[in-house]
């Protein structure tokens, strides 16, 4: 089975200039593969609401691809937002939603539904273009480039086997350099990346 | 109450780029005018939290967004207003409109740590939202003034400065129908 590290590498080798939106469990193993001033951890925020986050930009910068790596329990949260990002058409969207079945970050206690929701089928069933489901390094090998790669938005499912992350957090000493300062300030930072703040 | 067309010129003097809305009766005929005039973009969201963390995008983007919802559903949204609107300091001008705010408004009760209970907020003559917004807003730390009729809309550009000044969210909360 696919675990996180190995997704998370793959996807670090394809990303080239996009912004990555981290949540949860991809926050700190995203700081391994990835330190750019386009990296953002969606920490100390609120949770359930990285996905529309994402959108935002993504609406804000339709010319630069965002990639969004939501939790599968955090989408739970907020599953109209599947609807609201195909209403609004960002066609450079990319939302991901790794699926290890569990509240990772608290315990890996079962999701909602875990085993038996298919979130791939619910990203058709709102209306996304393009859905795909990775479960292997092969797959993900074989489809993280023309993931990346033409008009969205997409939604993946990226099954991983359940990892034993902890709950991320910033501070000063953080091992993830992206968490040693607050979210305003990694705002501030991600806006001038951007170029937002001309 | 205040004309639409008003309030979507005070807004084009804002400079705003977008409304995040989910659509009630007292916001009709402004999101009506926004569509005709087609200028500033408006974006339906599925729940009022999801508008103000698009919002929070939108502005880490560098576009200009407002959110237009009911307080009802602005009773939805404390976590996303705090984690995406005040703790990532998005100046964020929020127009809420005040469902049931006349006849609150007429009982001269008052909303506070004393009387705020079940007994008042069961009471079929008041909308229990009506007192909840304020109390609210308060303890969310958004300041809000109000917006009640034509003479009121340059409202909305102080109230958008004080968002940009504080860069945080602040409210106006619109107390009639827009016509």
């Amino acid at each position: 089975m696919l675990t996180k590290h190995q997704f998370l590498a793959t996807l670090a080798r394809w990303r080239n200039d996009a912004v990555v939106i981290t949540t949860m469990g991809t926050v700190v193993p995203w700081a391994r593969f990835s330190q750019t001033p386009l990296d953002f951890a969606s920490c100390d925020s609120a949770m359930g609401h990285a996905a529309d986050f994402a959108l935002g930009i993504a609406l804000a910068q339709p010319q630069r691809k965002v990639i969004c790596l939501n939790g599968d329990g955090s989408m739970l949260m907020t599953l109209g937002t599947l609807v609201t990002i195909v209403q609004t058409g960002a066609k450079n969207l990319i939302l991901c939603v790794i699926e290890n079945s569990t509240y990772e970050v608290t315990g890996n206690q079962p999701i909602p539904g875990a085993g038996v929701v298919d979130f791939t089928g619910m990203a058709k069933a709102a209306g996304f273009p393009r859905t795909y489901t990775i479960d292997d390094v092969a797959t993900c090998e074989r489809l993280l480039p023309a993931i990346l790669s033409g008009e969205g938005p997409v939604f993946v499912t990226v099954k991983v086997a359940p990892d034993e992350d902890a709950p991320p957090s910033r501070r000063p000493d953080a091992q993830a350099p992206y968490l040693r300062i607050s979210l305003a300030e990694s705002v501030r930072q991600l806006r001038r990346a951007l170029g937002s703040d001309q | 109450m205040a004309q639409a067309r008003l309030i979507l010129e005070e807004l084009k003097k804002c400079h705003v780029t977008h409304v995040l809305s989910v659509p009630d009766n007292m916001s009709r005929a402004l999101l009506s005018a926004l569509w005709a005039d087609g200028e500033i973009e408006v974006i339906l969201v599925t729940r009022e939290g999801e508008a103000f963390a698009v919002a929070a995008g939108l502005w880490v983007g560098g576009k200009t967004p407002v959110v237009l919802i009911q307080n009802t559903g602005f009773l939805e949204t404390g976590d996303a207003v705090r984690g995406t609107g005040t703790r990532m300091r998005v100046p964020l001008l929020c127009l809420i409109t005040y469902r049931g705010y006349a006849k609150w408004a007429a009982s001269g009760l008052e909303a506070t740590p004393e009387t705020l209970n079940a007994e008042l907020l069961s009471n079929m003559a008041y909308d229990s939202t009506a007192i909840l917004v304020e109390p609210t807003l308060r303890a969310w730390g958004i300041p809000y003034d109000f917006l009640h009729d034509d003479t009121d809309v340059p409202k909305i550009s102080a109230a958008f400065r004080k968002a940009q000044e504080l860069e945080q969210p602040v409210a106006l909360l619109m107390t009639k129908d827009t016509t």
